[in-house]
């Protein structure tokens, strides 16, 4: 079997295919975890899902990185902290009241904090925050290292620099029987393309994928003002932001902005972050810049004399509906994709993977994909 | 503020004959300068209340004409004002550090003149308190005419060791030794070379000349290999053309490998109209070829923005002949001071040498990232090796690491400093207060 892309979907599919025993190639246009996958902000979260499909699969996504980490699989890497939802006005704490309680009724851990709670648990958030839910056992894990470590584990050797051109197909049934890439062609029995922007031309899903832009920020170590947040701090507003996700309300401006605070375990913060529709380069702007870190001197007044290291930006793939593109492409046997995660990707990326290797495998995947069929774009399509 | 035609990064003598050539072919130039004083490496102006550091004749007469372009032209420089990059929107950020602020400024072109970096070998050791660069011990005295207590040693290779010893010398503070890793004396035909050179040999004979006088010794062809701590001091261990080694004991280490040009972090060179502000590299900070020509090439690069920019045209055939005149100089140095046996591959010292000194990640760390069945590509190294992460962005560890791992996956593309290093703003951290204070831009 035959996976395009070493993101963190398809080098998840890619281990558990081989834990299976199955042989896998995987080829990657560039080099493991060079697109969203290594510019992300690492959050295996359910705190910001909306309710419905996300939130139950995020859940999920949540529970396989606390097995992988039993398992002694992603050791090290996968640590569990708390989720902050902070509000400071009255709009944002009306949100806030909202979604802890639609987390409650989906079975997350969530508690509101009274405000002398909050300032004994978490001294370094500015006296302005009036409201705040602890979403509790949530993590944190960066894609990249995720992804270095299930390469080794697997003992893949990923085929870097390859790009795929075109899918082969059998010219009487429609069946994928392999791919025409810069390095000649692949056969392969099943292929699953977890390519990220790059599935649209092979796919020809082009009107439904879009790249969406997020801004991050890492400042320098700062271990006083990082042990005084107890977990990552997420103003009401990313929620807002959220909410101008596509298929939902048509976005305002091209760009919206959230807030996520996050103490990193070396002392350093990761501030994020901007979504922006129709960017064509992964890259960053001052203005943006200097907009989020307004936002977090609001928050935490004392990243004021912190010093900002580096700034990135990542090209997310979203899909046109806010939900992932996961399953069996309709009307092309011998085809998979599982893309589209937009932000979500390191939360879900494992249990997608997982869910993938599973169905080609023949087996049950677990989690209900049915919510993100691609069947859904049959109608009027170049996929059909 | 303003948006100038040019903006220079940089007061040495590239960034400031630049900007004087620039504004006296009617140019609006700003000139940005991160230290508190101008004159670069060379030229360092000192701080107030302190005795300029004596530079020689020629030098003193260099600098006086690059003052004159600055007050004839009326260019105030802005002193401690850091470059930070250009963003995604193609605005070049400068933080002021006096008020504590970043702004977006728009020029229609950018000088780059951030002059050289001095490469230092990792070695055991080299990451201590107390170890310094011998540039940045030389920096330090010009800005504040002082020179650290105690015992000094020289190691690495270079001209650079030399002219810095003879300097020490000079104010009664010979340093214990200078170690050479080069053997100058054998290369005789090259040295030949510098015959043509008579400014090079000349100062050469200066500093070699008070360095016997005082006795210093000067230890060629031989390499410094570690330094260890010792009380307040540091036992150092040196090998010599034989393979004997020897300890000394010093309160100062200064290492210096040779220069190479300062693009760290920078935007790369643009010189197609539309696509952003145009940006053209001069002096050290494009190729090293000195302070004489880093004048030279200063006014070569003013030429080349205003042509990119308003069609002016370029005096480019004198400024280019007098560049290879330099650039000779240069090569016939670089033959001099070849090492005289091939140095020790990176990868072979020992797994806990410090490779990035801001995050402490070793040779070991490296190591460890090529043992599986997949080589890791440069950005890979970077993020999961937490390479060229740290305080510094990869300016002291970026380039020793792509070379070592060039030689620990050989089958993989070597990977290039840049690759580990990126090159987004900001070029250098920033206050996030200062980054704060950037205005929403108004719709363009």
């Amino acid at each position: 079997m035959v996976i395009v892309g070493a993101g963190i979907v398809g080098v998840s599919t890619a281990y558990f295919l081989k834990r299976a025993g199955v042989s896998v190639r995987l080829v990657e246009a560039r080099a493991p975890a060079a697109a969203a996958t290594g510019a992300a902000d690492g959050a295996v979260s359910v705190a910001s899902k909306r309710p419905g499909p996300m939130m139950a699969t995020a859940t999920a996504g949540i529970r396989l990185y606390r097995e992988l980490t039993a398992e002694g699989v992603l050791d090290g890497l996968f640590f569990t902290r708390s989720t902050f939802l902070v509000a400071v006005d009255d709009a944002e704490a009306e949100v806030l009241a909202t979604h802890a309680a639609a987390l409650a009724a989906s079975g997350v851990s969530v508690e509101r904090l009274t405000n002398e709670r909050l300032r004994a648990l978490a001294p370094s958030l500015s006296a302005d925050v009036r409201a705040a839910a602890e979403v509790r056992e949530e993590g944190h894990a960066i894609g990249y290292e995720i992804v270095r470590r299930l390469i080794a584990r697997a003992g893949l050797a990923v085929e870097r620099g390859v790009r795929v051109d075109a899918l082969v197909a059998d010219p009487r049934t429609g069946r994928v029987t392999g791919l025409d890439t810069g390095a000649g062609r692949i056969e392969a029995e099943a292929v699953v393309i977890a390519a990220g922007g790059g599935s649209a031309d092979l796919l020809g899903l082009s009107g439904v994928l879009r790249a969406r832009r997020g801004q991050l920020l890492v400042t320098e170590r700062a271990p006083a003002l990082n042990a005084g947040l107890p977990g990552a701090i997420m103003s009401a507003r990313y929620l807002l932001s959220k909410a101008s996700a596509p298929g939902a309300a048509p976005a305002a401006s091209a760009r919206g902005y959230g807030l996520v605070i996050d103490p990193l375990r070396t002392g350093q913060f990761l501030v994020g972050g901007t979504r922006e529709n129709d960017a064509a380069r992964p890259d960053t702007d001052a203005e943006a810049v200097a907009h989020i870190l307004r936002d977090a001197l609001r928050l935490v007044p004392g990243l004021a004399s912190v010093r900002l290291l580096r700034t990135f930006a990542g090209l997310r793939t979203a899909v046109v509906d806010g939900l992932p593109l996961v399953g069996a492409v309709p009307g092309r046997a011998g085809l998979h994709v599982a893309t589209g995660f937009e932000g979500d990707g390191i939360c879900l990326g494992p249990l997608m993977g997982r869910s993938i290797a599973r169905l080609l495998l023949g087996e049950d995947p677990g989690v209900d994909l049915a919510p993100f069929d691609p069947a859904r774009f049959r109608e009027g399509r170049a996929a059909a | 503020m303003t948006d100038p035609d040019l903006l220079v990064i940089g007061g040495g003598p590239a960034g400031i004959a630049a900007a004087v050539r620039a504004a006296d072919a009617g140019a609006s130039v700003m000139l940005v300068e991160m230290r508190p004083a101008l004159g670069g490496a060379f030229h360092r102006r000192p701080i107030e209340g302190v005795e300029p550091w004596p530079i020689g004749r020629e030098g003193e007469r260099r600098w006086a004409r690059l003052d004159e372009g600055l007050v004839r032209t009326g260019i105030v420089p802005r002193l401690r004002t850091a470059f930070l990059g250009l963003d995604g929107a193609g605005a070049a950020l400068l933080e002021d550090r006096v008020a504590g602020r970043v702004e977006a400024c728009h020029p229609r072109a950018i000088i780059l003149a951030t002059g050289a970096l001095e490469s230092v070998r990792p070695r055991p050791g080299w990451h201590r308190p107390g170890v310094v660069t011998a540039g940045g011990l030389q920096v330090m005295m010009k800005e504040t005419g002082r020179i650290p207590e105690g015992r000094i040693l020289l190691a690495g290779s270079g001209p650079l060791l030399i002219a810095l010893a003879g300097q020490l010398t000079a104010r009664g503070r010979p340093p214990v030794a200078v170690v050479e890793a080069a053997d100058p004396f054998t290369e005789m035909v090259a040295g030949l070379g510098l015959l043509a050179h008579p400014r090079h040999l000349a100062e050469a004979a200066v500093h070699l000349g008070r360095l016997a006088l005082a006795r210093v010794p000067w230890r060629r062809a031989t390499v410094l290999e570690a330094i260890t701590p010792k009380g307040d001091a540091f036992e150092v261990r040196l090998r010599d053309r034989r393979g004997r080694r020897t300890t000394l004991e010093v309160d100062h280490v200064a290492l210096h490998d040779g220069i190479r040009p300062n693009d760290h972090g920078l935007p790369a060179a643009n010189e197609t109209p539309g696509a952003g502000p145009i940006v053209v590299s001069a002096g050290d900070g494009r190729e090293v070829l000195g302070v004489v020509a880093a004048e030279i090439d200063g006014e070569r690069a003013a030429d080349r923005a205003l042509a990119l920019i308003d069609g002016r045209p370029e005096a480019t055939r004198d400024h280019l002949r007098r560049l290879a005149r330099e650039r000779h100089a240069q090569a016939v140095l670089a033959r001099v001071f070849a090492p005289a046996r091939p140095l020790d591959p990176l990868e072979t010292l020992p797994d806990d040498t410090v490779l990035c000194r801001c995050e402490g990640r070793t040779v070991g760390d490296l190591k460890v990232l090529f043992t599986g069945a997949d080589t890791p590509a440069g950005r890979e190294i970077k993020l999961t090796g937490r390479f060229a992460m740290g305080l510094c962005q990869g300016r002291f560890c970026a380039h020793w690491v792509a070379e070592a791992s060039a030689r620990l996956g050989p089958d993989a593309p070597a990977p290039r400093p840049r690759d580990l290093t990126g090159d987004r703003w900001p070029a250098r951290p920033v206050p996030i207060a200062a980054l704060a204070a950037v205005p929403d831009a108004p719709k363009r």
